[in-house]
């Protein structure tokens, strides 16, 4: 019952302003859960809103389970969305507030009862059907809102930053439970966030917006191992980005940075020209003193983090690498002037597109 | 005075400087509010104005007289039937353009819209209902242009139906007023998540925006009831004194007849019949909807 998304080339500008969404394509899988990532004012919402039904399209086809439904109206696409600030009705107690779907479905007030308690077990919250939505807390509204969606049993869920106003521990255990949910019901989820890391934790696969465009979609493990792009690279955790020019040969490729660094790349074809990489700080080995690595340099600074070291090196040419070493157990960080050598294998080096 | 003495002095010192800062107000009712109404309900037990007459005594006759004659319940009800009238055209007339002010996107639009509504209001009502009259008189230009179309001459004013037209023209303005403040604070993602679980457009007004705006609906009417009821220039212009309400009524018996104390009795009819109507209107209104009683 869950269905297939598809995005065919959707494009949508307000009232003749640049476009807040430009030529989007992705294909999210029946059962998936699939993450909308971006910074603020990328055009996360405007793609879950033109999902919805509430904003049309330019240009461009959105297709659910197979049929095109980019002119059908909202309130016939059979979708449950839990919105940014949970819009429960504010005039409506908990139970009625679940109920509202089933009631539009002119389903029977028994088995609407049945079905409420259901989902109010569901999200446990047994023994609020009475309470209005201002007598409850941000995340009891959430899990209403939750609940609201689910028990019209939709093809498809839409969650536009669901977890947003939730303080971080019970952000941590909602997103566990939404997880949990999403599987139990095995319904298509399209999940809004801004939060990296809250999508790698939760997504199948996610899609990193910038600007309109969809700069990547793929694995959390993709995304974070392989971007594709300088912006993704950036966007999602920390990471060290190298420009330079293309030098040496097909078989052994370099990246000249500058006087003071060159940098091997792994075998790759078609490179030319101006090339940008990027290397994650925990891919960089530390070795106090030191020679014969790919770069020597200072520690600079060290961020002691618990569970990891997070350290700044001064390179040669006034340049910075971050690097990132396990907490061993072995003592004190590097101190602040201890001169390092720098190692990594040149595969861990991604190559970025602008 | 010790230290201890004057920390405590401090927030009572607060609560005067508040105190000092209602009093305009509170004299400004006391002197043009209570005084007057009290006035107005003394009066209304004395025979006549004891400030010209020295031998003024205490009386219930014009209230038996009010009660006596059935005419006088006749032009009660005219007057609250007008008001009603009044009510109902300007909310049905009202909320959807309210709805849209509150609910459309574009700022110019919105600033066209405001004018609209605003611009009856900047010319005076006796300017506006000689412009009904103009239009509307047996020999107005409303008539001429169906008699020009071969239709019948219509009577549209010197009735209840004229007092009304000009009544919701001149009051319009405050029902929209109210109702866009109140509707404009009504997210309109309410009724987004209303059509998301299966509500039609129409379906989600009604579930949705229409019992949230309540409150707009109670006061606007409340505002343009009590407005209408007290109306005096636009009943005597419009209605040319074919139609009697107790504010005409009220104005006769002190202009032409000199009788104070009637007057008196029938302005506390007028005053309690509008208490009565207002408390009865927050009640139901509030049962219907389901909420607390707003007023
Ligand atoms: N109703 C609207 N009218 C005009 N511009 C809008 C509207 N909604 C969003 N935008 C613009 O579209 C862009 C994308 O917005 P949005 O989809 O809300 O971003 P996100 O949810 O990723 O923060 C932004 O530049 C925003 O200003
Ligand atoms: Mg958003």
């Amino acid at each position: 019952m869950s269905a297939r998304i598809e995005i065919v080339g959707v494009s949508k500008s307000y009232d003749g302003a640049a476009r807040a969404v430009d030529d989007i394509h992705m294909t999210i899988e029946p059962g998936e859960f699939f993450s909308l990532l971006g910074p603020s004012g990328c055009g996360k919402t405007t793609t879950l809103r033109m999902i919805a039904g509430f904003e049309m399209p330019s240009e461009g086809i959105i297709r659910v389970g197979g049929q095109d439904i980019t002119r059908v109206p909202a309130h016939k696409r059979d979708m449950g969305m839990v919105f940014q600030n949970y819009a429960l009705f504010p005039h409506r107690t908990v139970r009625e507030n679940v109920a509202f779907g089933l009631r539009m479905r002119k389903m029977p007030r028994a088995a609407i009862a049945k079905k409420v308690d259901e989902a109010l077990a569901m999200v446990a919250l047994t023994g609020f059907e009475d309470r209005m939505p201002g007598q409850l807390s941000g995340g009891q509204q959430q899990r209403v809102a939750l609940a609201r969606a689910i028990v019209i049993e939709p093809r498809v869920l839409l969650c536009d930053e669901p977890l947003g106003a939730l303080d971080k521990k019970l952000r941590q255990s909602m997103q566990f439970e939404l997880k949990q949910l999403q599987k139990t019901l095995g319904v298509t989820l399209v999940f809004v966030t801004h939060d990296q890391e809250e999508a790698l934790a939760m997504s199948d696969r996610i899609a990193v917006l910038s600007r309109g465009k969809v700069e990547q979609v793929g694995t959390p493990t993709e995304i974070y191992d392989r971007p594709a792009t300088r912006f993704v690279a950036d966007f999602i955790g920390e990471t060290n980005l190298f420009r330079g020019e293309l030098v040496g040969t097909d078989g052994a490729p370099a990246l000249r940075v500058d006087g003071h660094l060159t940098l091997a790349l792994p075998a790759a074809d078609g490179l030319s020209g101006a090339i940008s990489v990027g290397l994650r700080p925990e891919k960089v080995r530390l070795t106090p003193g030191g020679a014969g690595a790919q770069a020597q340099g200072t520690v600079e600074s060290a961020n002691f983090q618990g569970g990891h070291v997070l350290y700044r090196i001064a390179l040669a040419g006034n340049r910075h690498v971050l690097a990132q070493s396990p907490n061993d157990g072995s003592g004190a960080p590097l101190a602040a002037g201890t001169p390092v050598s720098l190692g990594w294998t040149p595969a861990d080096l991604v190559i970025l597109k602008d | 005075m010790s230290r201890a003495s004057a920390r405590l002095g401090a927030p009572r010192l607060g609560a005067n400087v508040m105190g000092l800062a209602l009093l305009p107000s509170a004299l400004f009712f006391a002197l043009f509010f209570f005084l007057p109404i009290g006035l107005m309900a003394v009066m209304s037990f004395l025979t006549g104005n004891p400030v010209v007459m020295p031998n003024v005594v205490a009386t219930t006759r014009h209230y038996e007289r009010i009660l006596d004659d059935p005419y006088y319940f006749e032009v009660m009800w005219t007057t609250v039937r007008i008001g009603l009238y009044t009510t109902v055209a300007a909310l049905l007339l009202g909320y959807p353009l309210a709805h849209l002010m509150a609910r459309v996107k574009s700022r110019s639009l919105h600033a066209l819209l405001l004018m609209a509504v605003l611009m009856p209001m900047l010319t005076g009502i006796v300017v506006r209902t000689f412009a009904w009259m103009a239009i509307l008189s047996d020999k107005g230009v409303a008539n001429q242009i169906l008699q020009a179309l071969g239709f019948a001459p219509m009577q549209l004013m010197y009735n209840e139906f004229g007092i009304v037209l000009g009544l919701v023209h001149i009051y319009l303005p405050f029902m929209i007023l109210t109702l866009t403040g109140v509707i404009g604070r009504i997210d309109e993602r309410l009724e987004q998540a209303a059509q998301n679980l299966g509500a039609s457009p129409l379906k989600a007004f009604c579930e949705v925006t229409l019992p949230l705006s309540v409150p707009g609906i109670l006061a606007g009417s409340l505002l343009v009831f009590a407005l209408a009821i007290s109306a005096y220039v636009t009943p005597i212009l419009m209605g040319g004194f074919q139609i009697m309400t107790l504010p005409i009524l009220i104005y006769q018996q002190i202009s032409a007849n000199f009788n104070i104390g009637f007057a008196a009795a029938l302005g506390m009819v007028l005053l309690v019949l509008s208490m009565v109507l207002v408390l009865a209107y927050n009640h139901i209104l509030a049962a219907v909807s389901g909420q607390r009683d707003l007023a």
